[in-house]
């Protein structure tokens, strides 16, 4: 016997933060995004991204695994703030979403940070 | 329902309609366990990473082994309108994980070919190509089986 524990798989958090007087907005994702939960995450990313925001961090530091669904969802924001003028950053990512990250050499597209005060400042 | 083209060229079997992969393969051991699944792909990675440790295999290669079947396990989701079956099985030099589900595959290159980070997908099976020290792909119109091969250390 098995039964479904109702948890959610991802959690999203929105901040919004300033670093030396400049505003940006902090997105902590956290648990595993795939394909199940991608469509969410866009919307919720997109969400952000049309408030035009000069920066967008991710804090990747809660997330345990991303696959190429989500990590296109990330590229797709991207493109977004490349396209608005903005920046989007990410920071610390686990060993499952670094390797992702560089097996597709996203990491090489999208910089990524230790830490969000890092990211703020660069 | 065929539309009439469709019924001419499958009994003629152009390339694109041609099954992928050489021959069948061999049958999994007897002792292979299998989960099946329709989206809880968190399930099957803790299931695979959990195999993984237990066979041998490093953190950092346990970590590839569950990327790549969650990938495949990801195209199930979206492309096959079946549920998936996971079957994973080792010995003393590899840890195998076969994914069947009934979607198809019709590119024989499909996983070969590194997409652009521009385009809106098709990661998925050029990953599983990366990470894996074997993959092997069979495809046709009664379903899609890939089986992922890591070798164990010595």
């Amino acid at each position: 016997m098995w039964y479904n524990k109702c948890v959610d798989l991802l959690t999203v958090s929105v901040t919004a933060r300033e670093s030396a007087g400049e505003p940006y907005t902090l997105v902590a994702i956290t648990g595993e995004a795939d394909v199940t939960n991608t469509d969410e995450l866009r919307r919720l990313l997109d969400e952000e991204v049309s408030q035009q925001p000069r920066m967008l961090i991710i804090d990747l530091s809660g997330l345990r695994f991303m696959d190429s669904s989500a990590l296109h969802a990330l590229l797709r924001v991207n493109r977004s703030m490349d396209r608005q003028g903005g920046v989007l950053a990410l920071v610390s990512p686990q060993a499952a979403v670094a390797k992702i990250l560089r097996l597709t050499t996203a990491d090489r597209l999208i910089p990524v940070f230790d830490s969000v005060a890092a990211a703020a400042a660069g | 329902m065929l539309m009439a083209w469709e019924a001419e060229t499958a009994l003629t079997g152009p390339p694109s309609r041609r099954p992928v992969g050489d021959g069948p393969l061999p049958s999994p051991p007897p002792g292979a366990m299998t989960y099946r699944y329709t989206t809880d792909l968190a399930a099957i990675r803790a299931v695979v990473y959990r195999y993984a440790r237990q066979a041998g295999l490093p953190e950092s290669r346990a970590v590839d082994l569950v990327l790549a079947v969650s990938e495949v396990a990801a195209n199930t989701v979206r492309h096959a309108k079946s549920p998936g079956s996971l079957k994973i099985w080792y010995d003393t030099k590899e840890i195998v994980c076969q994914i069947h589900d009934e979607g198809v595959i019709t590119d024989p290159l499909a996983g070969h070919r590194q997409p652009s980070l521009e385009a809106n997908g098709g990661h998925g099976l050029w990953i599983v190509n990366q990470v894996c020290d074997k993959v092997e792909m069979r495809s046709d119109e009664s379903g899609t089986t890939i089986r992922l091969h890591m070798d164990l250390p010595r």
